[in-house]
Parts: structure tokens; sequence; C-alpha cells
């Protein structure tokens, strides 16, 4: 890289380039195309439950092409097989293809290098590999859609022994899993040791952006919590190619006949393996968009953030204990007394940093000057939907109430006010924030405050109604939206309220797409501000934007100070860089 | 690097050679043995997991120079020996399931 | 720009950067191990017999016959792991004839490795123990064969740096060495993973 002036070729430049700006870019845009692809899933299944076997409007033709090919049986509508694997796939989908390439992938690469003033991540033919690793799961789980017997359907969980005897679906899935897991693991090495090795100058651990802890702590959390989950994968493969019983205990009845396995396995173990993972995964999602919040906060209010050592060593603790924790998503699995004590305790402790972080965002608040543009109305939005995701999980946390709400809507409700709202939030603040960085333009602001309200609205439209459908008892899962259950009668209405909001959030994001299209089309000015939101942190104000091809900086920038010097007394400006002597 | 290091360095790979060769002839020896714990293997597996774990201390010390590592080396693999005993443990979780039973 | 630490160590942490990137990779490799010995206690406490009695009775004749073979494959792979430590040892002497030796020696012991494993493998399944037999087998072939992936991805690179990655040498011969050293790093470890493996898939039964 030593003569960085020479022509790339246009596959070395794009497709297969080794500069984690376009390998962030990539990630991002597969990721939001794939995250689409798992919204629409959900519009259609949205549309079952709302109106259960009738014709699905628009794109009954395509599901009855897709049911014909399964071997499912349709008439445009939405059969309940072809039901169960959309719902297996919207989790899988917005999960590990959507939301953790977006917020890792994409933001993670293309910041973290920038932020901590390096030329690049530590190994960017590594970097190039993830990516392409992560595309390759990615086509596999996108091509198990067209198998016979359709894509896997034993939920985003995959929980033996039904995902043992699924159909070939599940293989694919599993491989897929496998190519997505090697592909997180590697992008993660390369995060944290470009964040530990690569370092500016004067930049101390303490002077860090706190978007660079959230993420150096995510990627550990990746690192140790995800191989496990490739240890129960491989299981999983090993019983459904060569026949072993990991998972399958001795005398299974499948069908009215006992499964003609040796036995002796145990569906608890993936449980314990999947959740082992699934549990740190969660933080892998909030916790970057917790990093991406503070960020645009701080710069948005005109003051440091609130307790900067706080959230950090939160961050840091959210990470370990995020270890401990993992059976409460099991206490109804017949675990005892004991078991069910310890992890309902470690769970309350783990709340307890969650609400330091949200309380020293709301303290930053306080006195500030605050700046109501795009980006900070999706942090301010962010605040009270992450608040309400992690306080109605308090509940599900303490084994006496979770008896009443295990696999209820009311859990679909929770997750997704944290992983919706909450973290989807954080990535749309994030996009607006970084835009300019990336190309030299900025979003148009009205779009952008449409795009923000009418999403704020009907996000909310969606999944309250959750929690009323789930405290009355409706089972997640149903093909049916409980129209054949007596106790869901009184709360089906909601049904189509959560449908119609599902559908009216889809045209809320038409304005960001038209935006993000004029803009991108849009010429840029000669010399675009490289730093339009004042801000102080190296990406603004070391490198033009867009940023120097490979290299980043002109010369390797020197901090002096922490990341938040906003309206330091005494200053000319409201905001002082890190870089600034 | 002078010629007497390099030597020396040799000489103490082969001892560890030896040592690691000996451990692997005393646990397949203790293999044959019957140590009779309340009539289970119970010991034999306590005496065969003894040895691995001084022959995987001795690999990891010498062999991958952990015994001269950096601090952030050792931080990030305390880290993870304590998540891999979490790990382990998972199978406990059945036994103490059967003591809260009653 | 060229990034920086790629040869030389940072002075805060002592390192290059993929010393410490290859340390990271084993913790996930430790935890990936863990989750399959953790599958192995769980279903070894809760069979009634071990190895568990299946069509083709037990294993366990089978397996005082393959204690020789597993000794000796134990007695292979430390070995090569001298040898890996060796080779290492001699680039940093600037003694590329005795690095060839020491490397082409633990290439060597590699493959001797997996040919016993084959015929180990081949014996066992020709006897009917499949890994479908019971949970035993299940575990003693996902396990060695997980590790034996492992020795033949290691095979792979050490043949890699035999062979063509030897040129960077003449050019960077700091970096060369750190490769090795990583590489070794991670051939130790194989090493260390079979050394947990061999007591507890055939001799503690």
């Amino acid at each position: 890289m030593s003569d960085s002036h020479h022509e790339e070729s246009f596959w070395r430049k794009y497709i297969f380039s080794t500069d984690h700006k376009v390998i962030g870019i990539q990630y991002g845009v597969t990721a939001l195309l794939f995250l689409f692809f798992g919204f629409s899933l959900m519009m259609v299944m949205r549309w079952q439950l709302a109106f259960p076997d009738t014709a699905v409007p628009f794109v009954g033709g395509l599901i009855k092409w897709l049911a014909d090919l399964n071997g499912f049986a349709s008439d445009g509508n939405l059969p309940a097989d072809l039901y169960n694997a959309f719902g297996a796939m919207h989790g899988t989908i917005m999960i590990f293809l959507g939301v953790v390439p977006l917020v890792v992938g994409a933001f993670g690469n293309y910041l973290v290098p920038l932020q901590i003033g390096a030329v690049d991540m530590a190994f960017p033919k590594l970097n190039m590999s993830s990516y392409w690793v992560y595309f390759i799961g990615g086509v596999i789980m996108f091509a198990s859609f067209f198998l016979p017997g359709g894509a896997a359907n034993s939920g985003w969980t995959s929980y033996p022994p039904l995902s043992d005897i699924a159909t070939t679906g599940q293989t694919y899935w599993l491989l897929g899993m496998v190519f997505l897991i090697t592909s997180s693991l590697l992008g993660s090495i390369n995060i944290i040791v470009t964040i530990v090795q690569l370092r500016a100058p004067g930049l101390t651990w303490m002077r860090l952006p706190f978007f660079i802890w959230s993420q150096f702590v995510t990627s550990f959390l990746l690192v140790l919590a995800f191989p496990p989950l490739e240890a129960a994968g491989i299981f999983q493969l090993m019983d459904r190619v060569f026949h072993t019983s990991f998972f399958l205990p001795t005398g299974l009845v499948v069908g009215g006949e006992i499964l003609n396995v040796s036995g002796g396995g145990s569906p608890l173990l993936w449980q314990h393996l999947f959740w082992f993972l699934a549990h740190p995964e969660v933080y892998v999602l909030i916790l970057p968009g917790m990093g991406i919040i503070a960020e645009i906060l701080t710069n948005n209010t005109r003051k440091p953030i609130w307790g900067y050592k706080s959230l950090v060593y939160s961050s840091a603790f959210l990470g370990f204990m995020s270890f401990l924790v993992w059976a409460h998503h099991m206490f109804l699995t017949g675990m005892g007394q004991g078991m069910s004590v310890f992890f309902q305790t470690t769970t309350m402790i783990i709340s307890v940093p969650s609400v330091i972080i949200l309380s020293c965002f709301m303290l930053s608040l306080w006195g500030g000057s605050i700046r109501f543009n795009t980006p900070m109305l999706f942090a301010l939005g962010w605040i009270p939907m992450f608040g309400i995701g992690g306080l109605t999980g308090l509940p599900l946390g303490l084994s006496t109430p979770d008896i009443h709400l295990h696999d209820t809507y009311y859990v679909i409700g929770h997750f997704h006010y944290v992983v919706a709202p909450g973290t989807i939030f954080a990535i749309f603040a994030g996009i607006y924030y970084w835009f300019p960085k990336i190309t030299g333009k900025m979003l148009n602001e009205t779009m952008g405050k449409i795009h923000f309200y009418t999403s704020f609205i009907f996000m909310n439209g969606i999944f309250w109604p959750m929690f009323i459908q789930g405290l009355a008892g409706v089972s997640r899962r149903l093909a049916d939206g409980g129209t054949s259950y007596a106790h869901a009668q009184d709360v089906l209405n909601w049904n189509a309220v959560m449908s119609y909001s599902a559908w009216l959030l889809a045209l809320a994001q038409i304005p960001f797409i038209i935006n993000l299209i004029l803009t991108l089309k849009k010429e840029r000015e000669a010399n675009p501000d490289p730093n339009p939101w004042k801000a102080t942190t190296i990406e603004w104000t070391d490198t033009t934007s867009p940023p120097l091809g490979h290299g980043n900086f002109e010369k390797v920038p020197t901090a002096h100070r922490g990341p938040y010097e906003y309206s330091v007394p005494g200053e000319d400006s409201d905001f002082t860089p890190q870089s600034q002597n | 690097m002078s010629g007497k290091d390099f030597t020396e360095h040799i000489l103490h790979y082969r001892n560890i050679f030896i040592y690691l060769l000996i451990g692997t002839a005393l646990t397949v020896g203790a293999s044959y043995m019957d140590f009779n714990v309340s009539n289970s293997i119970a010991g034999a597996v306590f005496v065969g997991l003894t040895i691995a774990t001084v022959k995987g201390y001795l690999v990891a010390a010498n062999f991958m120079h952990l015994n001269s590592e950096k601090k952030l080396i050792h931080w990030i693999l305390l880290l993870t020996v304590f998540f891999l005993g979490l790990l382990l443990l998972i199978p406990l979780l059945w036994d103490i399931n059967l003591i809260s039973n009653y | 720009m060229e990034i920086p630490y790629n040869v030389e160590l940072r002075e805060d942490t002592g390192l290059y950067n993929s010393k410490l990137g290859i340390w990271l990779f084993l913790a996930s490799e430790v935890m990936l191990f863990g989750g399959l010995f953790s599958a192995y206690i769980l279903l070894r406490t809760g069979a009634p017999v071990w190895p568990p009695i299946g069509e083709h009775g037990s294993i366990t004749h089978l397996l005082t016959e393959t204690i020789p073979h597993a000794t000796f494959n134990t007695v292979i792979l430390i070995l090569s792991s001298v040898t890996m430590v060796m080779a290492w040892m001699s680039l940093r002497m600037k003694d590329l004839g005795k690095f060839k030796l020491y490397l082409g020696t633990t290439i060597v012991c590699a493959i001797i490795f997996l040919v016993v494993k084959y015929f180990e493998y081949s014996h066992k399944i020709h006897e009917g123990f499949v890994p479908s037999h019971d949970t035993y087998m299940a575990l003693y072939f996902t396990l060695t064969g997980l590790h034996g992936v492992h020795i033949l991805g290691g095979i792979v690179v050490l043949a890699y740096f035999f062979g063509p990655g030897l040129k960077m040498w003449d050019v960077e011969p700091q970096r060369f060495t750190n490769r090795i050293e990583i590489v070794g790093l991670y051939w130790h470890f194989v090493d260390l993973v079979w050394i947990f493996l061999f007591p507890t898939l055939y001799l503690l039964n």
C-alpha cells in the first residue's frame, strides 16, 4: 500500500476492496437490503395474523408460487408451514444478517479506524474476507427459501427435537449460521486488535469516544460467546446429516412411532449452548446502538456526556454480566429453584448497568442547548423506546411472572422494543449523522423529520398492543394469531391495529429511501464542510468528507484531550476538537 | 540472541519434551489402574485430567511461551478461562435440579 | 500508508498486531472446544453406562485395542510441537536450513497423525461403530473430527510457509519470523487440545 496513487481496477476498488470504508459500505448496503427483506416477510405474516387464511394482496401470486415450490397448498394465502418458515427466517435475517452486520460490520468498520486516527483496520485482507464470508452465509440463507419443504421453520432459536427432524431448510440454516459466525468472529478480532494496537498517539483508553468502547465490548462478546453456538450448530448438523443423537432423547415418538435413533441425547443441551450465545447477542445488538446514541446526544446538546467513566465501566460490566444470565430464557424447562434464584438474581443485577447508561443519557440532556435535527430526534426517540424495552424485561427475568408471560406476545413486545425501535432507531440516527461524513452531502432535514415522526408512531402501533395481547395470554408463533383460542378473543381486534401499523411503517420508510436516492444523486458542493455538526472527534476534525481513499489521514492525528469537550469555558468556539493542542 | 542462549533454549525444550512423554506414559499407565473410589471411575478421571492439565500447562507455558508473554494476553486468557469454566458448569445445572426437586 | 505495528512492537502493549489477533482467535477456539467438552460431560453424566451399549454392543473392547495407536499419535503430536518451536528458534538464529528441516518434520508428523487417524476411523466404521451408533461414538467422531480438521488446516498453512510463503524471508525476515511464531502458537494449541482429548475419549471409559 506504499504507493496509494496507482489506479486500481474496478474490482479491487469496489468489490474486493481492502479499504475499511468500502467494506463498511458493502456491509451497510447488504445489511440494509436484508433488513428490508426480513421486514417484508413480517408484513406478509401480519396479513395472515390480521385476516387469517385470506389471499395476500399484491404479492399473493408470489406467495402461491413459493408455496407450490415448497410443496404447500395455497390460494394466494399464507399457509401455516410457510408462516413458520417466514417467522424463523424473519428472526434470523433481522438479527444475524441485518442488525449485527449493520452495527458491527458497517458502523464498526467505517468508523472505528476513523475515530481512533488509524490508517485502516489492523488486518485489511481479513476484513475483506469477513465481508465475503458473511455474504456467502446470506446467500445460503436466502437460497433455503426455494428448497422443497421451505426454509428453516423451527423458529430462530431452532430448538430440537423439532429442528433435528425438520425439513432440509434447517440444514441450510445451520450451514449459513456457520458462515455468519465465522464472519463475525473474524470481524470482531479485527476490531479488537485495531482498537488496542492502532490508536493514534495521545488517544489513551479514557480519551476514547464511547462508540469505540461499545464496539470494543461488543467484539469481546462476539469472540467469546459465538463459539459455543458454533459447537451447538456442529452438533445439530451431525444430528441431521449423520443421524447422531446429541439432542434426541431415548424413545422419542414422532408421528406415533418411536424415532429410529440411538437416543441418549438431551434437547436442553441445545438450549443451554444456544442461549450462552444468544443472551450476550442481545448486548451485541444494543451496545453499539448505545455508542451511536452517545455520540449524537453529546454533539447536539453541545455539552460533555454526563458520566463518561460510568458509561465505560457500565458497558464493560454489562458485557461481563451478559455471560451469567443465559438460563433466564429457560425458567420453564424444569430447572430447579436453586438455579432459578441464581439466574433471576444475575438478571436483576444486569439491569443496573443498563439503567446507569440510560440515566447518563437523560442527565446529559439537562441544561443543554439542544439542536433538534433528525439524528438527534432519533436519538431522543431511542431513549424512551429502549427504556420501555428494558423495563418490560424485568417481569420476564423473575421466574414467577415468567410462568405466565413465557412464550406470549408480551415477550415479543419486550424484545422488539429493545431491538426494533431500540437498535434500529440508533441505526437510523447513525445513518443521518454520519451520512455527510461518508458522502460529503447532508440528507434533507424535512424528509428526515417526516421519517422520524411517522416511524416513531407506527413502531409503537406495532409493538405496544403486543403487551396487551401477551398479558391476556396469547402465545407467539400461532399462524392464526390466536383466532382459534377462546382466551384470545377479547384482544384479537389488536391484530389488525398492529398489522396496519406495520404496513404504514413500511410507507414511512419511503421518505427515507427517496431522501437517500436524491441526496446521492445531488452534485456535491465544491468544498463540503468536513465537520457540519461541529463535532469534536477525530473522524470529523482531521480528514475531509468523504475521507481520503487508502490511508484516511493526510498526517496521523494526535489526541490531546477527551472526546467530548463541548462548551469549554474560555474557548472561542463551543467545541474543542480532540486533536487541538 | 547468542549461540549460548540458543543451546540453553534447545536444552529447555528437550526437557519439556521428556516431561510430556513421561506425562503421557503416566496417563496411559494410570488408566489401567483401579483407584476404587466408591466403585466408580471418578478417581481415574481425576488423575487422568490432572495429568492432562499439567501437560497442557507445560505446552502453554513453554511452547506457547505464555510464561514470558505480555500482560494483555494474560488478561484476555484469564477472561476466557473464566467463561470456559462457566461453560463447563452447564452440566451441573441438571444435578442442582435434582437437589431442589424435593 | 503502511499499517503500523505489523512487524515492530507497539510500546504500551509490547505486541505486534497478529500476535494479539492469534491469541484472540485461540480464545474463541478455547470457547469452541469448551462447548464440545461441556456436551461431553453432560451426555456422559446423563448416560446409565459409558460408553453406551448400542446395536453392536459396547465399543469398550475396540477402545482397548486402539490405546497403543492413540498413544503413538499423542507422542507424534508432542514431537511435532517440539519441532515447531525449534523451527521458530532456528529462524531467530537466522539458520534457514535448520528451519526447513524442523518445519518439514512438523509437517511429516502431522501427516502421520492423520494417517493413523484414518486407520482408526475405518476400523471402527468397519465394525459398525458409526457416529449414529451411540452418543459416545457421536462425541468421538465429532470431537476428533473437528480436531482433525484443525490438523488439516494447520498442514495447509505450514506447507504454505514451507513452499511459496518462504519468499518473504528474503525481503522481510522479521515479519516472516513473526508469522512462524503465529502459526506455531496455533499448532501448539492443536496439540494442547489433543492432550485433553486423548484421556477423555480413549482412556477414561
